[in-house]
């Protein structure tokens, strides 16, 4: 097989540029990605909205090119019959049940109003919403809300399934319903964006990520190797407990800990450069220290610290 | 199945279908979850109501009898109508003397002396007027007349004799000076015949030898025989001049006559035209040289004007006319005021604003763009949508209208099934206007979300006005640069289709002053390209309001597609 008869990826992003007057949305970032499940990690503002725009024809690069399936999404509105995308908006039409919603939507795919009905009743059982799918959207909680858009978004079979914060300001347990939905989709062997502003979400979807910050493409790759570089920097683990002092005789004399502080009363702070190592210590020493433990944190295993390592480590 | 192995069911065009049919629905539905929808669809209903209890008030009133001419009245309260005391030549009006009436006795003058006549002396019996010096034979002293009339009082005793002033012997200028008019004086027997001589001035009647002085005048003649007449109702002379028109083997018939259009018609039923003439009046205003008629003037087989003599087919039979005459003029006008022009302007103006733009501003676009249907398309289908509301809403309402306006309008049958096939065009004029306006709204919407609907109200204003001017002067040229211009247009071109007699009723009503208002809502269609084709006009200004509409879906669709979408 050649070059020109490979088939193109799902997602190719070449040097695109976005920027709105003197503020820049995206700065030259490139990315292909086909097949599997990736988070597009950033923090608020990072331009992952605006990647996404860009990738469904909303927007135009003001430089470099984007590619759905090798065609340019701004001019042609083909690769949408194989992309589903579910935006950052929360407005839906109010007025419409959940299956009426979905179906209508399914119809602009060019299905019947038959196939849409049975596709669309499918979905709305795919995301767990088959027992309130003829309730008006309106009455719908947020992480039901949530399911409706990822329902359209299913309903014509995608290859490519795009969802921005799909689990903005849902509640634990809309949460775990729509993380099992896209690692289901993963598993079914699509390609999944993912875009989130919280790592933990992220890493009960999936391994491979795509950092964004300031506009720039960060990191790429496996979140486990970043991690691992992460590991190997200085981490802290505070502790807060009954008797710091005692506790950091246990500490001290561990090989993965290099130095302990005691940031305030009642609060132990250990500094490692192994943190897995550190972490499996843990449970032996707080049984032996006989201790009433309250909290245990790790402030910097959080994406604000990792963006802070990852510029500091590209600086 | 084709080439690529695909159902006929599956082709691309089904799939347009589809997308089609569901974006469609979902403008309409949307449509319908909108307060704004159902006020302005409730107020045109509610407007169309009123008209039609308009309607009924004028078509009770317009069918009582008028009289056109007002020839019904007695004035002068001698029990005969005006027309018919026109007939017999005698007056109806009071300073003309109330005696006067149909058979009463008319003074008929014979001859006179003037100044320039050599003989001055005549012996007659007669009714004399001027003055005279009178050899009485016979004296009638019961002439008389009304106060000022100045008829001589004899003054006669109890033997018959007169009983006067004597001036037997004054002198000439004396008897000239102290007799006035209307006065009499004995000069006596002079010449001893047995026959007093009397100075005479104002009027007399009886036998005898009258004398005129030099430069004096008197005149004679006698009255007639006084013959009674049997008073006409008054109701003879109301609707008893109608319009007739003669056909080719001269027999008069109803009008509009399809038969012979141009040339000589009309017939002077009620007389009063024919009596005009007989007394020797002018009764050829319309100057054809035939007298009491009526001209119809044609033009490429159509009648453009009408022209009469005074008081001929002047007093038409209203049931006859005037209520088809204002059937007409209430469709007319209803389509063109009510339809075109404010349902045309307001419906779009609260429905089509935001077609496009509502759903970006609402957020709700992403959930449509993110699927295969690009934007102008979507245009395209959301414009369709609306137009399955508002022109499903105004064909159904102007055929609802229709059918209540053609049960209530005049003619024999129960339903006056030519109407409809107006309503039918004003629905579709209308139609047509709502997609012009609603592809302009949506335009603008899309080019100004902000400040559109300013822009579309000034618009709206431009066309309100370039609509009434297009109304009263359809071939003015600057109110053909509007919609609504040419939506009225297409309602000319209907009406004339329709009813092609309508420009012969328009004539009928300005020439027989019945004033409808018909010939102000209505004038031939005026974009023909010389062909004084209605169905040529029909088709130009359908394509001139498509044209406008693809024009702006076009605009619409460039502004759309460069749009980017946050």
């Amino acid at each position: 097989m050649t070059i020109a008869e490979q088939k193109p990826p799902a997602v190719l992003i070449d040097q695109a540029s976005k920027w709105y007057g003197q503020v820049i949305g995206i700065n030259e970032v490139s990315l292909a990605i086909d097949g599997g499940v990736t988070g597009i990690l950033g923090p608020n503002g990072a331009g992952k909205s605006t990647l996404f725009k860009m990738m469904m024809g909303r927007i135009k690069p003001n430089q470099g090119s984007v590619r759905l399936f090798g065609v340019d999404p701004w001019t042609n509105t083909s690769p949408y019959r194989r992309v589903g995308y579910v935006s950052e908006s929360e407005k839906l039409y109010e007025w419409m049940t959940a299956l009426d919603f979905v179906t209508t939507l399914a119809r602009l795919h060019g299905m019947t109003r038959e196939e849409a009905t049975d596709r669309s009743k499918h979905v709305l059982e795919f995301v767990g919403l088959t027992d309130v799918m003829h309730k008006e959207l309106g009455k719908y909680s947020k992480g039901m809300r949530q399911r409706v858009k990822i329902a359209h978004a299913l309903v014509h079979d995608p290859d490519l399934i795009v969802l921005d914060e799909p689990l903005h300001g849902c509640d634990p347990i809309a949460r775990t319903s729509i993380m099992s939905v896209i690692r289901e989709l993963g598993r079914q062997g699509k390609t999944v964006l993912v875009s989130s502003h919280i790592l933990e979400e992220i890493e009960r979807i999936t391994e491979q990520i795509v950092i964004l910050h300031n506009g720039r493409l960060l990191a790429i790759g496996n979140l486990h190797a970043i991690r691992d570089m992460l590991d190997k920097h200085p981490h802290r683990i505070l502790i807060n407990c009954e008797d710091p002092r005692s506790m950091a005789g246990l500490f001290v004399s561990q090989d993965p800990v290099f130095g302990v502080r005691f940031p305030s009363e009642g609060q132990l702070e250990i500094q490692t450069n192994d943190l897995s190592a550190a972490h499996s210590l843990l449970p032996s020493i707080v049984v032996s220290s006989n201790q009433k433990i309250t909290s245990i944190e790790n402030p910097d295993d959080n994406l604000e610290s990792l963006l802070g390592y990852l510029i500091r480590e590209a600086s | 199945m084709d080439k690529q192995g695909r159902d006929l069911a599956e082709t691309v065009w089904t799939r347009l279908d589809r997308k089609a049919g569901a974006i469609i629905e979902l403008t309409v539905r949307q449509l319908r979850h909108r307060l704004s929808t159902w006020v302005v669809l409730g107020v045109g209903i509610m407007l169309m109501a009123l008209l039609l209890i308009f309607y009924v008030d004028s078509v009770r009133e317009s069918f009582e009898p008028i009289d056109n001419d007002g020839d019904s009245v007695d004035e002068d309260g001698d029990g005969y109508p005006r027309g018919q005391e026109e007939k017999y030549g005698t007056s109806d009006y009071f300073w003309n003397g109330a005696s006067e009436y149909p058979g009463s006795s008319a003074y008929v003058p014979e001859s006179y002396i003037d100044a320039n006549d050599q003989v001055r002396t005549i012996y007659e019996n007669k009714s004399w007027e001027g003055a005279a010096f009178f050899e009485a034979t016979w004296i009638d002293y019961n002439y008389s007349g009304e106060q000022w009339d100045s008829h001589i009082n004899w003054r006669p005793d109890d033997n018959g004799e007169p009983q006067l002033t004597d001036c037997s012997d004054w002198d000439l200028d004396r008897v000239l000076n102290r007799i006035s008019w209307g006065e009499a004086c004995d000069m006596g027997d002079g010449d001893e015949d047995g026959r007093n001589t009397y100075y005479a001035a104002g009027k007399w009647r009886g036998e005898g030898t009258n004398t005129v002085l030099e430069g004096g005048f008197l005149q004679w003649g006698y009255w007639t025989e006084e013959f009674y007449v049997a008073p006409d109702p008054k109701e003879m002379y109301i609707n008893e001049d109608g319009i007739d028109c003669i056909d080719l083997d001269g027999q008069i018939g109803d009008c509009p006559s399809e038969d012979r259009l141009s040339g000589s018609h009309g017939f002077d039923d009620d007389g009063d035209c024919l009596a005009a003439a007989e007394r020797g009046e002018f009764v050829d205003e319309n100057g054809n040289g035939i007298l009491c008629d009526v001209i119809w003037r044609t033009s490429n087989g159509v009648v453009i004007g009408i022209t009469a003599d005074y008081n001929v087919d002047e007093d038409l039979d209203e049931q006859e006319y005037t209520g088809e005459l204002g059937h007409r003029m209430f469709v007319i006008a209803v389509g063109k005021m009510a339809f075109v022009i404010l349902l045309g302007l307001f419906i779009p103006l609260f429905l089509s604003l935001g077609l496009v733009r509502d759903e970006t501003e609402n957020g709700t676009l992403h959930l449509l763009l993110s699927k295969p249907i690009n934007r102008s398309e979507f245009i395209a289908y959301r414009l369709m949508g609306y137009l399955a509301v508002s022109g499903t809403y105004v064909i159904a309402l102007a055929l609802l209208v229709g059918i209540v306006a053609s049960v209530l309008g005049p003619g024999d049958s129960i339903i006056r099934l030519s109407d409809l096939p107006v309503w039918l065009g004003i629905g579709i004029a209308t139609t047509l206007v709502l997609a012009a306006y609603g592809s302009l709204f949506n335009t603008l919407g899309l080019i100004s979300p902000k400040y559109g609907v300013y822009i579309c109200i000034l618009f709206g204003i431009w066309e309100f006005t370039m609509g009434s001017f297009s109304i009263v002067n359809p071939n003015w040229t600057v109110s053909s640069v509007s919609v609504s211009h040419w939506a009225l247009q297409m309602i000319d071109a209907v009406v004339l289709m329709a009813w092609p007699d309508t420009i012969q009723w328009s004539a009928i009503d300005e020439a027989f002053g019945i004033y409808s208002g018909l010939s102000f809502f209505w004038q031939p269609p005026v974009h023909t390209l010389g062909t004084q084709s209605a169905a040529v006009s029909l088709l130009i200004s359908t394509v001139v309001l498509l044209l406008f509409t693809f024009s702006f879906v076009f605009v619409g669709k460039s502004v759309f597609n460069r749009r980017e979408i946050m």
